[in-house]
């Protein structure tokens, strides 16, 4: 069923048909609990060089609708109602050869993880090249031909030596682009593209983003990209759709749906992330309360009812229809349009917390942390023969190298930097986890640049971490009483028949209840994992909490709910934190002060607002311009990075970022390390440019 | 890579070498229970001593590990003050040591009351017998003294005049004799393993490593041809079940492929037998080769060990193949390749199957030390003249060399497979190519 | 808010006991295979624990009178070259199996969980003294290691037990290092390490209790494999000494009369393999299970 484009000549035709047209697709899976209907009632269309966004929290079923429209479901997927038309031909009911000849053809597809969607034991011109073999019956040599033009149009470098790689002799960037390339060879009417960056670097991300803008316009493809990133799908989309729990519950133009959002849902959503420069004093993040439900339990009226700030009586009976509320623009509720005309009003139980936070106002006063030229280096695992005789020269990985910076008591300090940057490592350093190869580490007047099982418990008991990975934090073996019980009885000394009691306030102070007491990790979602973790953390009332990425790992409406809680804890107990994330705007919200970080030397450091607006160190200045911003209005200057992060194991000489600095003033750069300059007392850059030149860069995020 | 494969043999030296000791200490353990062994439960405790001494296992642990690692020639040199020479008996299998005198004749000595008797050995092939007494040094107390090699193959201190008699053990006659003088000290001597001569068999006295060879070559053959029989066959069906995880023809593979690697070798062989030799009558039920290079005399008497040997081999490799091959088609790549549009057996031929085979080909590798229990087992059963029945008969009479030499060329073979699986491993593997 | 309820997930706080075994049992029950293994080596425990009860012979009991018989009302399994009822043998020697094998595989669960577990967790040179030794170990051909062992100190119920820990101790020793260094990773791990915890407390009450299910899964497999080989070195007479009613060597003794009374290397034959079958078949069926669930 090959439809030859070349031949539709009718250009109205070609407009007035949508390349893909779903309606109410409904899929489920079959479990050993009975079918789960994972999506229900999905409905949208793409035309032609359009780009469809599909956004939604995780378990939504953004993946579920992008694999139904290939039928590629798995063992137990099923699609069981609605239809999927494409280029006015159904799909539902095709036999798998007719299916096959679509793929990577007409219907092409790239998702997440590049790395695991290449064949890691065949050369990447392999892998290209049998698309069209297949598909196009060329032959190899003009196929191989083919796709190194097609390598370069998506600005691989080197596309013949890369032809000839394995997948591992690549760069996450590079992999995602030779699967966008893959996907792109025969040209395809529709490319679907499920997270194609979640898991790259934000300057990497960026590039790619751009690079599947100006694809899109040059082969006029029709897109459906889907992400649970707000920013990454303002950025691509023309369109949007936003899934809740399985249906579509809103879907317009991009504008639309972020400056006039109709659905609480939607509306909810916009409220949970942090907007780039707004800060925790300007501002408060409101999350949604509640948690999604399972597909297995929907509430029979409206699936957002239970979480409605909105919700009426009617809500509990009668199930919405997606309507054209505006037009062209649809929304799932009943009372869109009076929500609409209202404005928002936080609800009760919110507006004490925010009086609270709105008064605080950490006094500057002297520094409780002072990292003086710390070190830290990992050995790199020889594997010669000769070396493990101890022959050889061992190899370093500096993974934190130099970084000097202070912390003053109650107050949080951000670090940002690109994975690998060394901000684990930092903190992993400060706590004791990792041995300080050199410099030296201060906390409250006492050195502890010893690890920490030669440290005192009370040292120790100041120094607490709150970890990434929700589903890591918890020992699986034991109950979340135990878990917080253990840093009373060995901190503070509290009787065994009094822990409990502890235990429960703290489970309070986290907004969990009692009822957890006796529960084992895996019964908790994440958000609530890591709550836990929160509470464990705080529980020996420690002076210094480090965060690694608390929340980079929870979804949108969740993560508001984590930080807002970090906040509340850390003025009622006057911690201070160091928070360690890789999103700015988060960073931005939540920190004091803020120390970008680039291959183990911090690049510059200061106070939050000074970060964020010029001067800038060159580095800060590429990763503003990448953030992906959750608003189309917005206007953001255009610096993308070249090239990938240089190994630790050898870094640059000179400014470590010399490689890739897109303002890079000459060979001084490469000789000789830069200069601290004082922009205040507070605000250090280090880059061979003069401040004054440093301050006549425009701001790079200007919003309408 | 070639960095990669001097590593791995480093380790194979230093693994070769711990287990040499592990070896070499655990058998040698309890070396009275050799003497009581050999001597029968009524030997006195001198007799039992001297008997150590004459095999050498009155030395310290750490010398005789030396003498049998690198051998004992080169000590006992030093300590006769002539070369020593190894030569073959001719028309037997057995060694005998001589030294060389510095006109090149081959000589050694054989004690005869007080009187040292030197045996020259002709160019004809014929011994002359001389005495040769001078030889003797005495020292201040009377006592003379003389280091040579003897007839069975030791170095020899013999001594004479302290006033004290010697108990003798005619080797070959098996009585004790009681002389004026005798011999003090015992070097047996040995080329050590290292050199190619792990020692005589205590039980037979004949050259360890001569028997071994032999028994390997019978072993190997029988291996080779269950090996041949089995990977194909296994690699197919394990390919076959993975393709269909799940539906019927996986299950009665997976489960049918545990059930026989489970059962134990000796019942899948005795199984066999009463089927196919007590009931049926086709074949024989056991290997009775008239010598032991007969392995292809006969080879209907090889059918059941080799169907024994396959089935246990079998099943294991099968389900390790399925296993690899269901996680490789449950793969990103897998699904990127199907999401690409390509034939299905496009897919299973291209892209599964050389994911799907790494996996199995190091474990099947490592599995050789199970084939090797198998076919200690398999040869017990059939009664086949190999290696293991070799080392089996050894263990049950504590035949100490012979156990140690076998042990080592066992473990030798298990860890050069595992050397091999490695070095292909790598070829398969892009991403250890490349590193 | 009736509704509203519903959606959060019904956990009760304490699940009562019937319902985590029905929880634990889940995996088994589901899987069909795992049934046929457990029933086997149930049957064989059952016979193990009420042998007095099934047979009126005791398993040395000689009887001129009746040897290498077939099977006959009297006997009904047979007899063996000594007139020994091969019902009262099997009976008696399921108890010794069934002593001996988990028995040993306890010893070595112990000496190779701790191996493991200390190098797994300490890394650096006690890891690399460990393994090289644990890859000497690993590189002999099992038999030939009950071999050895048996051949210096003797053929006891005792040596057999030593043997077959240390034969069994490395694998477990590889399975509990690999373990140990991944969960060692997790942060619970350094959050234990931050309440200045002694490593003795987190390799034991934090690392060991994660890894339990493979570790059982494997035990189970390894006391199947623990029958295999009391019964192969029975067989290659290296077993318990001659009167033990142990199934090898009952095959290992009845195999000179072949011949004349296939039954008696018959009936142990498939005893044993049916019992290394069963543990296998349920060992196989709950890691399949344990691994769906995940
Ligand atoms: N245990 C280790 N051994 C060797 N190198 C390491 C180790 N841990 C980290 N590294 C290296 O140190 C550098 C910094 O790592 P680190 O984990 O601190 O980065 P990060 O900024 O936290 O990254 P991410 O955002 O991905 O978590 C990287 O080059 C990393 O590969
Ligand atoms: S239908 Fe009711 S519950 Fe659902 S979103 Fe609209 S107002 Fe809220
Ligand atoms: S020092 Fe040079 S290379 Fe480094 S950031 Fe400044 S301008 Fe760029
Ligand atoms: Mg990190």
């Amino acid at each position: 069923m090959r439809v030859d484009f070349e031949q539709i000549t009718d250009m109205d035709y070609r407009i007035k048909t949508p390349i893909l047209k779903v309606e109410n697709l409904a899929i489920s899976y079959e479990t050993r609990k009975g079918d789960v209907p994972a999506v229900r009632d999905v409905s949208f269309e793409i035309r032609r060089g359009e780009t469809h966004g599909i956004v939604g929290e995780s378990g939504c079923g953004k993946s579920t609708v992008a694999f139904s429209i290939v039928n590629f479901l798995g063992r137990n997927g099923r699609i069981v109602g609605g239809s999927i038309l494409f280029q006015g031909q159904e799909l539902r009911g095709r036999g798998e050869e007719e299916l096959r000849r679509l793929r990577g053809d007409q219907i092409a597809m790239v998702y997440q993880d590049p790395m695991s969607a290449l064949n890691p034991s065949l050369r990447i011109g392999d892998q290209l090249s049998e698309v069209l073999i297949v598909h196009r019956n060329l032959s190899k040599k003009a196929a191989y031909e083919k796709c190194i033009d097609m390598l370069k149009r998506v600005y691989m470098p080197d596309p013949e030596a890369v032809m000839l790689r394995y997948p591992h002799q690549l760069s996450g960037g590079q992999q995602q682009r030779v699967v966008i390339a893959m996907a792109l060879l025969n040209n395809p009417a529709l490319l679907i593209m499920d997270e194609p960056t979640t898991a790259l670097d934000v300057t990497v991300e960026a590039a790619v983003l751009d690079l599947i803008d100006e694809l899109r316009r040059e082969f006029d493809t029709a897109i459906m990209y889907i992400s649970h990133n707000l920013g990454v799908i303002a950025r691509v989309s023309d369109l949007v759709g936003v899934m809740y729990a399985g249906e579509m519950v809103e879907r317009a133009a991009v504008e639309e749906v972020f400056l006039n959002p109709l659905h609480p849902y939607t509306q909810g959503l916009m409220r949970c992330v942090p907007k780039l420069g707004l800060s925790k004093e300007s501002s408060y993040l409101y999350p949604i309360r509640g948690r999604v439900p399972s597909p297995a339990e929907l509430p029979p009226g409206c699936i957002f009812e239970p979480r409605c700030d909105y919700a009426r009586p009617q809500c509990q009976q009668a199930h919405p229809e997606l309507r054209e509320v505006a037009p062209g623009h649809f929304a799932r509720c009943h009372f869109a349009e009076e929500i609409a005309a209202q404005k928002w009003q936080p609800p009760q139980d919110l507006i004490p917390d925010l009086a609270a936070l709105a008064a605080r106002k950490p006094e500057v006063a002297e520094p409780i942390l002072r990292l003086q030229q710390v070190k830290t280096y990992y050995e790199q695992e020889r594997k010669s023969l000769a070396s493990l005789l101890g022959l050889g020269q061992a190899r370093y990985v500096k993974a934190v190298d130099d970084v000097s910076l202070e912390v003053p008591r109650g107050c949080t300090l951000g670090v940002v930097g690109e994975s690998g940057c060394g901000k684990s490592t930092l903190a992993k350093t400060i706590v004791g986890l990792e041995p300080l190869t050199d410099g030296r580490v201060e906390f409250m007047g006492f050195d502890i640049s010893v690890p920490v099982s030669k440290r005192d418990l009370s040292l120790i008991k100041e120094l607490q971490m709150v970890f990434q990975n929700p589903d890591s934090t918890m020992n699986p073996s034991f109950s979340v009483g135990y878990q917080i019980g253990r840093p009373l009885r060995r901190f503070r000394g509290v009787p065994r028949h009094q822990v409990r009691d502890e235990v429960i306030r703290l489970l309070e102070a986290v907004k969990l209840d009692a009822s957890y007491y006796d529960r084992l990790p895996r019964q908790l979602s994440g958000g609530e994992k890591q709550r836990v973790g929160i509470a464990r953390a705080f529980a020996a009332r420690p002076n210094l909490v480090l965060c690694d990425e608390p929340v980079s790992s929870l979804d949108v409406s969740v993560q508001a709910a984590v930080l807002n809680l970090l906040l509340e804890i850390q003025q009622k107990y006057g911690t201070t934190m160091l928070f360690i994330a890789h999103d700015l705007s988060v960073v931005r919200f939540f920190s004091d002060f803020v120390a970008v970080m680039y291959l183990g030397k911090i690049c510059e450091i200061g106070p939050a607002e000074a970060i964020y607006a010029p001067p800038y160190h060159p580095y800060t200045e590429a990763l503003l311009s990448a953030v992906p911003i959750p608003d189309p209005s917005a206007d953001q200057k255009r610096i993308r990075l070249s090239g990938t992060v240089p190994s630790a194991l050898h870094p640059p000489s000179g400014c470590r970022f010399h490689t890739r600095c897109p303002r890079k003033i000459g060979e001084i750069c490469e000789r000789e390390i830069p200069p601290c300059q004082h922009v205040t007392a507070e605000h250090r850059i280090y880059c061979h440019i003069p401040l004054e030149e440093l301050r006549r860069i425009e701001p790079v995020v200007t919003v309408k | 890579m070639v960095k990669f494969i001097i590593r791995r043999l480093g380790f194979m030296l230093l693994t070769m070498f711990i287990v040499s000791i592990a070896i070499f200490a655990i058998s040698e353990i309890a070396p009275g229970n050799i003497a009581r062994n050999i001597l029968g439960p009524f030997a006195t405790p001198e007799q039992e001593a001297s008997f150590l001494a004459q095999l050498g296992l009155d030395q310290p642990l750490h010398i005789r590990y030396i003498t049998w690692l690198v051998g004992s020639d080169w000590r006992a040199e030093r300590l006769i003050g002539m070369p020593l020479r190894r030569i073959k008996k001719p028309d037997t299998e057995f060694y005998e040591w001589w030294a060389v005198e510095p006109d090149g004749t081959l000589v050694r000595w054989k004690l005869d009351g007080e009187d040292l008797i030197a045996l020259r050995l002709q160019p004809d092939g014929t011994v002359q017998e001389s005495l040769d007494n001078e030889r003797w040094q005495t020292d201040e107390a009377g006592i003379s003294t003389f280091w040579g090699v003897d007839t069975h193959n030791r170095a020899v201190m013999w001594e004479k005049g302290g006033g004290q008699t010697y108990w003798m053990r005619a080797k070959a006659a098996g009585w004790w004799v009681e002389q004026p003088g005798g011999a003090r000290e015992y070097i047996p001597l040995q080329k050590g393993l290292l050199r190619g001569d792990p020692g005589e068999s205590v039980k037979t006295g004949r050259p360890v490593g001569d028997a071994l060879l032999r028994r390997l070559q019978n072993s190997i053959l029988l291996a080779a041809i269950a090996f041949v029989i089995v990977m194909p066959l296994a690699l197919v069906l394990g390919l076959l079940a993975g393709l269909n995880e799940g539906k019927a023809l996986d299950r009665i593979l997976s489960v049918g492929g545990l059930a026989t690697t489970a059962t134990p070798n000796f019942a899948t062989g005795i199984f066999l037998i009463l089927i196919f030799a007590v009931w049926l009558k086709w074949l024989p039920g056991a290997t009775v080769f008239a010598s032991e290079r007969a392995a292809f005399e006969n080879p209907k008497m090889l059918i059941l060990p080799v169907m024994t040997l396959t089935l246990i081999e079998l099943g294991y490799v099968l389900r390790i193949t399925r296993a690899s091959m269901v996680e490789v088609m449950n793969a990103s790549y897998i699904r990127t390749a199907f999401l690409k549009g390509l034939p299905y057996w496009r897919i299973v031929f291209k892209h599964a199957i050389r994911n799907a085979l790494m996996a199995p080909i190091t474990v099947i590798m490592l599995h050789v030390n199970w084939l090797m229990g198998g076919i200690v087992v398999v040869e017990a059963i059939f009664g086949f003249p190999g290696l293991g029945r070799y080392l089996l008969d050894a263990a049950l009479y504590k035949d100490v060399f012979a156990i140690e030499a076998g042990a080592m060329v066992m473990v030798m073979l298990a860890v050069g497979t595992q050397l091999v699986a490695d070095i292909i491993y790598t070829f398969l593997n892009p991403r250890i190519r490349y590193a | 808010m009736a509704v509203s309820e519903k959606v959060m997930p019904s956990i009760s706080a304490r699940p009562s006991f019937w319902l985590r075994l029905r929880d634990a049992l889940a995996p088994l029950l589901a899987s069909k295979v795992a049934l046929v293994g457990l029933a086997l080596v149930l049957f064989w425990v059952l016979v193990a624990i009420f042998a007095p009860f099934l047979t009126p012979y005791s398993p040395r009991e000689q009887d001129a009178d009746a040897m290498n018989l077939g099977p006959s009302a009297g006997h009904p399994l047979g007899t063996d070259h000594l007139g020994r009822d091969l019902w009262s043998r099997l009976v008696y020697g399921s108890r010794l199996i069934l002593v001996l094998a988990p028995l040993s595989v306890l010893c070595s669960l112990a000496v190779g969980t701790t191996l493991g577990l200390l190098a797994g967790y300490f890394g650096g040179l006690i890891d690399e003294v460990v393994m090289r030794l644990l890859d000497a170990m690993m590189a002999f051909p099992a038999v030939l290691l009950y071999l050895i062992i048996i051949a210096a100190v003797g053929a006891s119920a005792t040596n057999v037990v030593i043997a077959i820990t240390i034969a069994g101790a490395p694998g477990i020793a590889r399975l509990v290092r690999s373990l140990t260094m991944d969960i060692r990773t997790r942060d619970y791990i350094a959050a234990a390490q931050l309440r200045g915890e002694s490593p003795f407390y987190i390799m034991w009450v934090e690392i060991l209790p994660n890894a339990r299910g493979p570790i059982i899964v494997d035990a189970m497999l390894r006391v199947g494999y623990a029958v295999f080989a009391i019964g192969t070195l029975g067989f290659l007479g290296l077993g318990l000494p001659p009167p033990a009613p142990d199934w090898g060597s009952m095959v290992c003794a009845g195999r000179r009369y072949i011949w004349s009374n296939p039954w008696a290397v018959l009936w142990p034959s498939l005893a044993i393999s049916s019992l290394v079958v069963g543990l296998n078949l349920f060992a196989d069926g709950l890691r399949e299970e344990t691994m769906r669930y995940q």
